[in-house]
């Protein structure tokens, strides 16, 4: 090197130490270092001085920093990874978490919807339940109205002797009546015939109303239809002593008195 | 709390014992270095929790690429403030970091500091303190933006509005000032 002395005094060994010169100009400095003493013995003053310089101003970090610091290191053996790479950005995780809640929210839906089909099913089906209920009870009642009627028929036929057999005959206004009207004055019993009964057919706000005529005055044994499913024989309120029996068209459910021009039908013991 | 007793060793068994990845290696390296490279990060970044973590990125960086230290080209600490100094500059040139720090006042963080590590420092070094002061104000403003705030000579040449050319003449009076002092 011609000029040493204006080589070290340039600067450029101060600013390799400071780490400021580009690749190129560093592995100059470091090939002249290698071929002169002088240039290497001039870059350690520098460094001892810079390190000096350094130690002089040291700041102490905090105590709890040494532990975090070499467990780091400890880490740092195991898996090696690159330096800033080492956790998922903040973004990163809302973006997944908000993917993940999204996703929640549609297996929600989805569900809730199914759910939902699942139990409209089940209410058609209590539905067609309830209305098969009902229908089996309306069979259980019907036929339980039969028995009834029919036991009735059976008590009659059973104990004939005991009964008073009045037939009813249709007054000017139905002279196609006629109905059959068993009663039995021991048990104060009064049945009709439902299989023999011939009446106009009622309408839905009309009922017959059948009575008994005790010492002149008509008393209420109950209603009836003229159009019956069963065949048996029905049972009406008791009665003691009657002369006479006579049914009128009454408005449905009955009357306390019989309305006179309404006499379908009338027959006396 | 009793002070812990610091390990030390030479910077040849040092550098060996970092090769070798040995625990006492990494003790060693923490407990001669961290508070001057520590200071230097500070300085740099002007912020005790990001100082923190940068110091400790900077000591992973050592243990992890320690081997393409080459003794034969410097000294270990050299090497080791140049990572410092590197990962520190990138942190402040990021995104995150102009956002929490702009309305930071650097110049009174610095005396502030100054005042400061008078107080840490070790009692070895304590009477060169004052030689320290002898630094010509010039020289050690130059010296202290590169080698304390991580200016390149270019911009410090532009932040003070003086040539490059006496940027590296001050500098180098300035580390010569040193030499007198501490070699």
């Amino acid at each position: 090197m011609k000029n040493l002395k204006s080589y070290l005094e340039s600067g450029i060994l101060e600013q390799y130490v400071l780490g400021d010169l580009s690749i190129e100009e560093r592995l100059e400095v470091e090939k002249n270092a290698v071929k002169y003493p002088e240039i290497k013995a001039e870059l350690i003053e520098i460094e001892s001085a810079l390190l000096s310089y350094a130690m002089s101003n040291a700041i102490e970090p905090a105590e709890s920093l040494r532990n975090k610091v070499l467990n780091s290191l400890e880490k740092a053996e195991a898996d090696v990874r690159p330096l800033y790479a080492a956790s998922p950005k903040p973004g990163q995780f809302y973006k997944y978490a908000f993917a993940a809640s999204l996703a929640l929210f549609f297996i929600s839906v989805i569900l809730l919807i199914n759910l939902n089909s699942k139990l409209n099913d089940s209410y058609t089906q209590i539905a067609v339940l309830q209305s098969g209920n009902q229908r089996f009870s309306n069979q259980v009642n019907f036929i339980d109205e039969e028995l009834r009627d029919t036991r009735n028929a059976l008590h009659f036929y059973q104990n004939q002797a005991a009964y008073k057999l009045v037939t009813l005959k249709g007054s000017d206004k139905a002279p196609a009546a006629s109905m059959l009207v068993a009663f039995n004055p021991d048990e104060e019993e009064v049945m009709i015939d439902l299989s023999t009964l011939k009446m106009p057919s009622n309408d839905k706000e009309h009922q017959y109303q059948l009575w008994a005529m005790v010492d002149g005055k008509p008393v209420d044994l109950g209603v009836f239809d003229s159009e019956v499913d069963s065949t048996g024989m029905k049972k009406m309120k008791s009665v003691k002593n009657a002369q006479a029996f006579a049914v009128t068209l009454e408005l449905r459910g009955g009357s306390a008195n019989p309305t006179m021009d309404q006499m379908m039908a009338i027959g006396s013991i | 709390m009793s002070p812990r007793t610091k390990i030390s060793l030479s910077e040849d068994e040092l550098v060996k014992a970092l090769r070798n990845k040995e625990k006492a290696g990494a003790e060693a390296l923490y407990d001669m270095y961290s508070s001057s490279l520590y200071g230097i990060i500070f300085r740099i970044v002007q912020h005790e929790e990001i100082a923190e973590d940068l110091l400790q990125d900077t000591f992973v960086r050592i243990w992890n690429s320690f081997s393409s230290y080459d003794a034969s080209k410097g000294r270990l600490f050299t090497w080791m403030v140049n990572i410092a100094r590197n990962i520190s500059i990138d942190k402040t040139r990021s995104k995150d970091f102009r956002n929490s720090s702009k309305t930071e006042d650097i110049e009174n963080n610095v005396l502030s500091l100054e005042m400061q590590s008078g107080n840490a420092l070790n009692p070895e070094i304590l009477g060169l303190k004052e030689l320290v002061a002898k630094l010509k104000p010039e020289q050690k403003i130059v010296l202290d933006m590169v080698y304390f705030r991580g200016f390149t000579h270019a911009e410090v040449s532009e932040e003070l509005e003086i040539p490059l050319g006496t940027v590296k003449t001050r500098l180098r009076n300035g580390i010569i000032s040193l030499r007198k002092v501490f070699n």
